[in-house]
């Protein structure tokens, strides 16, 4: 009688289709995730317990550790006209192709008197090397910045606008640096503005958390 | 010769061997980039606070029941210096950011205030001074969110806050 062979088959499965699937879904993560806006310099901001995320167009201003400000103009629609604004307003006779130079820069951290020179120059400053624009109380170019920006967005809502005003600072950076920078917000009618924060959790048993909580049992 | 067929032998064998390469680490490598990179997008998204500066155009004064302030003054080295009602013949104390320092007495004041008017009046005043840093200003005013403080005045030092901050 012959014996009945039974086939054996091998364990092994194949696993290019798996290998597929895994790097089509990274692929598509790392091209479906927004691609940070660039930073400027290392900023470690504090954190805070709120939860409202960072809006996707904004105007950034950042402090750094060392006190030095960057402006980052994050609007696109409106960066040509604010920039056309200050050049206008402050006389900064830039000619079209350093204005274009300007616009296409990711930010701003040079005073006003040493724009033109460094758009007409070919070398690129690196950021650590520019001087930040002067807040001192006697020269706050940047509050002549918040105008240009106000101006631009003239006739748009004023709640959208402070929605869109960041500040970002270092854990370390002086309280003054934030007083000027608070200073030129005032002297453009901006009472209220947003901190960009790290977020943290909230404590338990606090007043924040139980009325968090009262929500939600509401709902 | 005997090198020529020694060639010919492992050529013939390569070519009945199994060219297929077991993909089990690619497969590995390639989810654990996937799970990196959905992880750290979710993560990395920055949140915004509010803050609001007061106006100082602004001439309507806005009446303070002094015992409904309280006031308190950022120091260097995290130190945090406090005192309530108003600024003549104040007490100065002093405590630190830990939870069971700043945020218990500003929930305790705002019992005590809410004890007595039966309203929610209590009033935060932060004073910065400049040696104080960035942290320690977003550190208040968090603060003041957990409590649940529906007002703050960002304001500056006046001399005999200075003598305790400097």
């Amino acid at each position: 009688m012959p014996k009945i062979k039974i086939p054996r088959k091998s364990t092994n499965v194949d696993m290019t289709a798996m290998c597929d699937v895994a790097f089509l879904l990274l692929t598509f993560f790392i091209l479906a995730t927004k691609q940070k806006p660039p930073e400027v310099l290392a900023v470690s901001p504090p954190s805070s317990v709120s939860s409202k995320a960072a809006p996707d167009k904004s105007i950034l201003v950042t402090m750094t550790s060392d006190g030095k400000v960057f402006l980052t103009l994050g609007d696109d629609t409106k960066k040509a006209a604010i920039i056309d604004d200050l050049n206008a307003t402050k006389q900064l006779q830039l000619s079209p192709a350093e204005l274009a130079k300007l616009k296409k820069s990711e930010f701003i951290g040079l005073p006003l008197n040493q724009i033109k020179s460094a758009m007409a120059s070919n070398t690129v400053i690196s950021p650590d090397k520019m001087a930040g624009i002067p807040t001192d109380s006697t020269n706050n170019e940047l509050a002549d910045w918040i105008r240009s920006v106000t101006n631009a967005y003239k006739g748009g809502n004023q709640r959208d606008l402070e929605k869109m005003l960041l500040v970002k600072g270092d854990n370390n950076t002086l309280y003054p640096v934030f007083k000027q920078i608070k200073q030129a917000f005032k002297k453009n009618q901006i009472y209220k503005f947003r901190i960009v924060t790290n977020s943290e959790d909230v404590p338990k048993d606090s007043e924040l958390a139980k009325s968090a909580g009262k929500a939600a049992e509401e709902k | 010769m005997a090198e020529i067929i020694g060639n010919l032998k492992s050529s013939k064998k390569n070519s009945h061997k199994n060219i297929r390469i077991d993909l089990t680490p690619m497969v590995d490598l390639g989810f654990l980039l996937l799970t990196f990179f959905v992880f750290t997008t979710t993560m990395s998204e920055k949140k915004v606070t509010d803050i609001v500066v007061p106006n100082d155009r602004d001439t309507t004064t806005d009446l303070i029941c002094e015992s409904c302030a309280l006031t308190i003054l950022a120091g260097k080295n995290n130190q945090v210096y406090y005192y309530e009602g108003g600024d003549k013949n104040a007490i100065y104390k002093t405590t630190g950011y830990a939870p069971e320092g700043l945020r218990k007495i500003i929930a305790q004041k705002k019992a005590l205030v809410f004890n007595r008017l039966k309203s929610d009046r209590m009033i935060l005043i932060i004073k910065p001074s400049a040696m104080s840093n960035f942290k320690n200003l977003v550190d208040i005013i968090d603060e003041s969110v957990i409590c649940q403080i529906k007002r703050y005045y960002l304001a500056e030092l006046n001399l005999a806050d200075r003598k305790w901050t400097d």
